[in-house]
């Protein structure tokens, strides 16, 4: 304790209340060393500093110095009660010197911004990876069944192919496939893209849809493959079921968000958010496809060169993708993914 | 030291020269000094802690936040104050989520297991929500006296069980006179120090104030629908705007029923020889509903701690206390030392259900 003062602190005023009755008495305070010294018109009493409790300063409030036996005083002139304690060593809780510093709150702010988004960024993929292979199987491929029927419904029509094109292609897949040792249950189906146009992608349960115009675009089936092997590659590593994982997270954060913020909006449907795949994602899957194209002795530029024209396809009519789905949404990378595969040696294991 | 609450009785210039002989009834005004800059602070603080802790922190926020509302709540120059323990908080936090968790997963197990959940849960929350009440009365004070609530469980079983029951076999039409026995039920066991509270607010008023409610949802979902079918004879498009205007009505009822409940039963509540006033204005409330809702939603949710300040402040400041006699007569009630001991507060729970 200091002893540098050179006159004691004026006395505090302040309303005693016993705790029996609601009367009040005015009353002053005075410190003399650890001793608090209550003094009214028709009470008095002193306490040990340290067997009293002093409230936390909020603003204008009235800090309540708290006795043992549930007596307490109420003070609202602040200036004067910090006056009187400041010799007293007493020091106010961490909190209150964190709540009511501008500075302190703007690096909570922060802090609380930085935290979501590193959430967001990295706790949520991972997360979603862990528990990837623990969601059963016919929730995957339910989600699955209503996600296509929802497409079938609003985008997608029957495919135009002939039979035997389809026939070939399909084959000619599942040879590939078959290669690849471990490949997951998987299949193929064909749609004319609509809206959608050239495009191919793969549902969380392994079913992989690839668009007429797609083939079409295609110079011949072996690019196409190159495309399928991409999806397979989705298909293999779950990236399907990881994303739907993530993307239900995230509605029921933002349900429980906005909940927060106002009972009525959370009535409102909220909208999932839908976003492609990562771009690690996409690479993994471009790994999984050139290594499988060069295991049957095939080449990368297979998948380069059919990323190339997709690239052009939706870039000569100037839209910017639609946003839901595979190849349409990873169009923006197609440059930084080109040059991947071109510099990777996919070598034979 | 002049006593600063001596300056603030203001005797009530229409005051009834014949209504008691001896004192002049005075009116106390309820005063809140809350600021939304100051409370922000405490506000972010509390939700970092209890995002560090996933959620553990929330029921020391709890008492923190009860507390700064308390505390800046100011009768006759004293003022309230907040005393719940953070860790029966946090136990009842934990029971609600329980409870919570097991009716959720109860009726994915089988519909036996859902209907033994849904019985356990009807036979045990009443009882829980009485504990609420009492918990919440306990840890309030004000002039170093806390208040209190008797109510025992047969009274809860018959406004938490058997009226929401009767409310839904009636199609909700005893839905007003539910609200009226919960009311009746909350006050009139409710006491301040020894103190009885009680409220005598009749069921055709309960009746009164949801009528107007149904008649303009009832009126303004016909005005919607028949704008919007119009519409969209020209243009399908225009459904889209029907959920939008039904919202726009609900936000336009709500304020309404908050507004015209409170004064309801502040105007019908006696503390003693006191009685309350309440003067919310639905306008002035409606205009405080919806720019806090543009503000919290602009701000996405930063504005809340704003929001929270300014509805509290308006609903509080309405308030008159209209004194029969002296604020100083109130004296302690014997369970006084039960509540400053804690003796109970091991077997508290506080669910946070608002009512
Ligand atoms: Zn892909």
């Amino acid at each position: 304790m200091s002893t540098s003062r050179s006159e004691p602190a004026p006395p505090v005023a302040a309303l005693y209340f016993d705790g029996l009755s609601a009367r009040a008495h005015a009353v002053t305070l005075t410190l003399d060393g650890a001793t608090l010294h209550l003094n009214g018109a028709d009470v008095s009493r002193s306490d040990a500093l340290e067997r009293v409790r002093l409230s936390e300063p909020m603003g204008q409030a009235a800090r309540l110095i708290s006795y043992a036996d549930g007596a307490h005083a109420e003070v609202r002139d602040h200036a004067a009660l910090a006056r009187l304690l400041q010799d007293s060593g007493h020091r106010d809780h961490a909190f209150v010197r964190w709540a009511f510093d501008p500075r302190m709150v703007f690096a909570m702010f922060a802090g609380l911004l930085l935290a979501g988004w590193f959430a967001w960024q990295v706790g949520l993929p991972w997360a979603a990876r862990m528990a990837a292979p623990r969601v059963p199987d016919e929730v995957v491929s339910a989600m699955s069944t209503q996600a296509l029927g929802w497409l079938d419904n609003r985008v997608l029509t029957a495919s135009t192919l002939s039979v035997q094109r389809r026939q070939t292609l399909r084959s000619a897949f599942d040879a590939l496939a078959a290669g690849e040792g471990s490949a997951p249950r998987h299949s193929l189906q064909f749609r004319h893209g609509g809206r959608m146009r050239a495009n191919a992608f793969a549902l969380p349960d392994g079913t992989i849809i690839v668009t007429d115009e797609l083939v079409d675009l295609a110079g011949d089936d072996d690019e196409v493959l190159a495309v399928l092997m991409h999806e397979l590659g989705h298909v293999r590593a779950r990236h399907g079921v990881r994303m739907l994982l993530q993307g239900s997270a995230t509605a029921l954060f933002m349900a429980w968000y906005l909940g927060d913020v106002s009972s009525l909006l959370a009535t409102a449907p909220t909208a999932l958010i839908q976003s492609g795949y990562s771009r690690s994602m996409e690479s993994e899957a471009d790994d999984f496809a050139a290594r499988a194209l060069v295991a049957q002795g095939r080449s990368p530029e297979l998948l380069v060169s059919m990323l190339e024209k997709l690239a052009r396809a939706h870039g000569e009519s100037g839209d910017d993708g639609e946003g839901y789905l595979d190849w349409l949404s990873s169009h923006p990378d197609t440059g930084e993914r080109i040059a991947r595969l071109r510099a990777r040696e996919f070598a034979v294991h | 030291m002049n006593n600063p609450f001596e300056s603030s009785h203001v005797p009530q210039p229409e005051g009834n020269p014949f209504a008691s002989a001896g004192a002049l009834p005075q009116t106390e005004v309820l005063v809140f000094s809350g600021r939304g800059a100051e409370y922000f602070g405490i506000w972010i603080v509390n939700l970092v802690l209890t995002v560090l802790t996933l959620g553990i922190y929330s029921a020391w926020a709890k008492v923190r936040r009860m507390q700064y509302f308390y505390r800046h709540t100011t009768l006759a120059g004293a003022a309230f104050d907040y005393h719940g323990d953070p860790r029966a908080i946090l136990k009842g936090r934990i029971i609600g989520f329980i409870l919570l968790l097991a009716y959720n997963a109860s009726f994915q197990f089988s519909l036996i297991a859902g209907l033994v959940v849904v019985t356990l849960l009807a036979i045990v929350m009443p009882a829980l929500l009485m504990r609420s009440f009492r918990f919440r009365a306990r840890n309030t004070s004000w002039r170093g006296l806390r208040f209190g609530f008797g109510g025992d469980s047969r009274g809860a079983y018959g406004v938490f069980l058997m009226w929401p029951a009767l409310t839904l076999f009636s199609l909700y039409l005893l839905g007003p006179m539910w609200h009226q026995r919960l009311k009746r039920y909350q006050f009139d066991n409710a006491r301040y120090g020894a103190t009885a509270f009680s409220i005598n607010a009749p069921v055709s008023a309960f009746y009164r104030v949801y009528g107007v409610a149904v008649a303009v949802f009832l009126l303004g979902g016909l005005a919607i629908g028949a704008f919007v079918w119009s519409l969209a004879r020209g243009n399908p498009s225009a459904w889209i705007a029907g959920p939008f205007l039904f919202l726009a009505l609900m936000l336009f009822i709500q304020p309404y029923l908050s507004a015209r409940l409170q004064n309801l039963v502040w105007n019908s509540m006696r503390l003693g020889p006191h009685r309350f006033v309440s003067r919310v204005s639905a306008r002035r409330l409606y205009a405080i509903m919806l720019t806090n809702l543009i503000g919290v939603v602009c701000t996405l949710g930063l504005f809340q701690p704003f929001a929270a300040i300014r509805l509290a402040r308006y609903r509080l400041e309405s308030v008159t206390m209209v004194c029969d006699g002296s604020l100083d007569d109130f004296v302690a009630g014997q369970s006084q030392d039960v509540a400053a001991i804690g003796e109970e507060t091991a077997d508290l729970f506080d669910v946070d259900i608002a009512l």
